[in-house]
């Protein structure tokens, strides 16, 4: 564990120049004093808010030496997930939470509204690199050991945020309401079903109703839209506290050296990982613009559900259980994982965090990680072709079938597929 | 990187330069990040901005169904794109026949928007909102509103009334 000396030692002096020092010493001259009886916005705001002192204090914090680029992906997701709500509360705007209007108003969204198929491609490609970067920030924090005292409880936050993202998205997923949600959604809530006593009842619960219909979407919005941000904000503020209270754990090998200022080394190294997270979201929101399928379809027989890539290794080892079995792979082997992951500060009981020192803790992980990924891929390679490459519709040609009439009454939902 | 020349007391030339280089290429990445989401947020936020308005002719009423010195509200449905969605829309407009012909009068008041209602007994219209008074021609006689009833396009052809209303 290595120890950090913060750089302040209480004596004032400026760690960054650019932020003048507190004002509340003897003045020198006739033009400073005339400057603070005429504050500037900055001054006026930092007698009240203490902007300076937050500011400097952030830009000052200390980073153990040889920090490097594994330290950014915090902030990358950090940035990505502001990406989501900005992109989220837009596409709300448009966005009608009904089995009647869902399918249409995301058609509108993409081919109507301005830039909404950039917008929506925004929003979903943003999910996907979202689950890429959280994965890999997890995996820093397990391989270099930074969950370790003191920093138990940064990590099991960590993991709730985890947890939160893959429940954006789950609920996210059905929203369009094409076959692919609707059928991912069947799927994804039968799995439910198979856990004893309580299957049945939490099937009704989740679905609110015993098929996916109109109450299915509306519970999985009001997730997607009140609860899941809401949750995610107040973890990410204690997340964020947590990292600024003990500091960044640095190197596994403690490297030699004072501390250095977050500010402008790794700030530097943050804004270039910031321009290229971003920059791939757009690249792929231009590129391979989002496609809505067919509207959802109860009684069709001739589509085979497949979630989204990164819920397909679960997919795949409930496709390898034998008939009776199905619970194995739909609660018990993720529950020990997500167990795992939460009891992980505790499990690994070594004092020293280098994964030499905790060789069982690092090849069980290592082969849980094999595990998932080599299922994903399985998942991925097994994909029929016509899941692959969904029928893209030019953006900004409206499909003729888009002029179709409201209906006046609201359909019977809930047919028996 | 391991070299530790950001040391913030560091007060060489060349530091103050690598840092304040470096503060300005943090705030050009973070603007240009800041503009690659606020940019087509504004856009998609604004769309409704882009769409204009529509008109159609629709006939109302048979011609001989007018009486000359009459005001009769009349109710029609005209097809319009509401949001994602094409919705058949009623709508009441006023017909009035005087020597100059059928005029056509927008039911919304000038001042606020409140439908008007027509007393026949008094000649006039009258806003239960603020107590916008006007004549038969639409014309302000007391009240708040400060312009008087907006009129729509009439034309009279085939034995039928028609009027233009914009969408």
């Amino acid at each position: 564990m290595s120890k950090i000396l913060l750089p302040h030692d209480d004596k004032e002096h400026t760690l960054s120049p650019e932020v003048p020092a507190d004002k509340t010493r003897e003045t020198e001259t006739e033009e400073e004093e005339l400057r603070l009886r005429r504050p500037s916005l900055g001054d006026w705001l930092d007698l009240r808010l203490g902007w300076y002192g937050f500011v400097r204090k952030n830009l000052d914090e200390p980073m153990p030496a040889g920090v490097g680029w594994w330290q950014t992906l915090g902030n990358l997701l950090l940035t990505l997930l502001m990406f989501q709500f900005i992109t989220g509360f837009a596409l709300a705007m448009y966005y009608t939470p009904s089995t009647v209007g869902a399918h249409a108003s995301v058609k509108h969204i993409t081919y109507e509204v301005t830039l909404g198929s950039f917008v929506r491609g925004l929003h979903v490609w943003g999910s996907t690199i979202i689950v890429i970067a959280v994965v890999l920030h997890t995996l820093r924090v397990f391989f270099w050991g930074s969950y370790k005292k003191p920093r138990e409880l940064t990590w099991v936050v960590g993991v709730l945020i985890f947890q939160v993202i893959l429940g954006f998205s789950f609920t996210g997923y059905l929203l369009p309401w094409d076959q692919k949600a609707y059928w991912a959604t069947v799927v994804g809530t039968n799995i439910a079903g198979t856990i004893p006593v309580i299957g049945d009842d939490l099937i009704l619960l989740v679905r609110g109703g015993p098929e996916v219909g109109a109450l299915t979407l509306t519970r999985f919005f009001s997730l997607h839209v009140m609860f899941l941000p809401a949750m995610l904000m107040g973890l990410m503020g204690l997340h964020l506290y947590l990292v600024r209270k003990h500091h960044i754990a640095g190197p596994v090998n403690p490297q030699k050296g004072p501390p250095v200022a977050f500010y402008p080394n790794q700030l530097f190294k943050d804004a270039i990982v910031l321009l290229f997270g971003v920059g791939l979201v757009i690249y792929l929101a231009i590129g391979f613009p989002p496609a809505l399928e067919a509207i959802a379809d109860p009684t069709g027989t001739d589509f085979s559900p497949r979630p989204e890539w990164y819920f397909l290794g679960l997919y795949e080892l409930l496709k390898i259980m034998p008939a009776g079995y199905e619970i194995v792979a739909t609660a018990i082997i993720p529950g020990l994982v997500t167990i795992g992951m939460f009891a992980l500060p505790w499990l690994d009981r070594s004092k020293s965090r280098h994964p030499a020192k905790r060789q069982w803790i690092i090849y069980t992980g290592t082969a849980v990680i094999l595990m998932i990924g080599l299922m994903t891929l399985k998942g991925i390679l097994e994909t029929p072709p016509e899941h692959k490459a969904p029928p893209v519709v030019g953006a900004t040609q409206a499909p003729s079938s888009m002029r179709e009439v409201a209906p006046k009454s609201l359909p019977a939902e809930g047919k028996q597929p | 990187m391991s070299h530790n020349n950001s040391n913030p007391q560091d007060d060489t030339v060349k530091n103050k330069e690598r840092r304040k280089f470096l503060g300005i290429a943090v705030g050009v990445i973070n603007i240009a990040l800041i503009g690659a989401i606020v940019g087509p947020v504004l856009g998609f936020v604004a769309s409704p901005l882009k769409r204009r308005k529509k008109g159609e002719w629709v006939a109302v009423l048979d011609d001989s169904h007018l009486a000359p010195g009459d005001v009769k509200d009349v109710s029609f449905t005209m097809r319009i794109r509401d949001g994602f969605q094409d919705v058949d829309r009623q709508y009441t407009v006023f017909l009035r026949k005087s020597d100059d012909g059928v005029v056509c009068i927008d039911p919304a008041c000038t001042h606020l928007g409140c439908r008007v209602k027509y007393q026949s007994d008094q000649h006039r219209f009258l806003c239960p909102c603020h107590g916008g008074v006007f004549n038969q021609d639409g014309d302000v006689v007391s009240g708040p509103p400060p312009r008087p009833l907006d009129k729509h396009p009439v034309k009279v052809e085939g034995g039928k009334i028609w009027i233009y209303k914009e969408v």
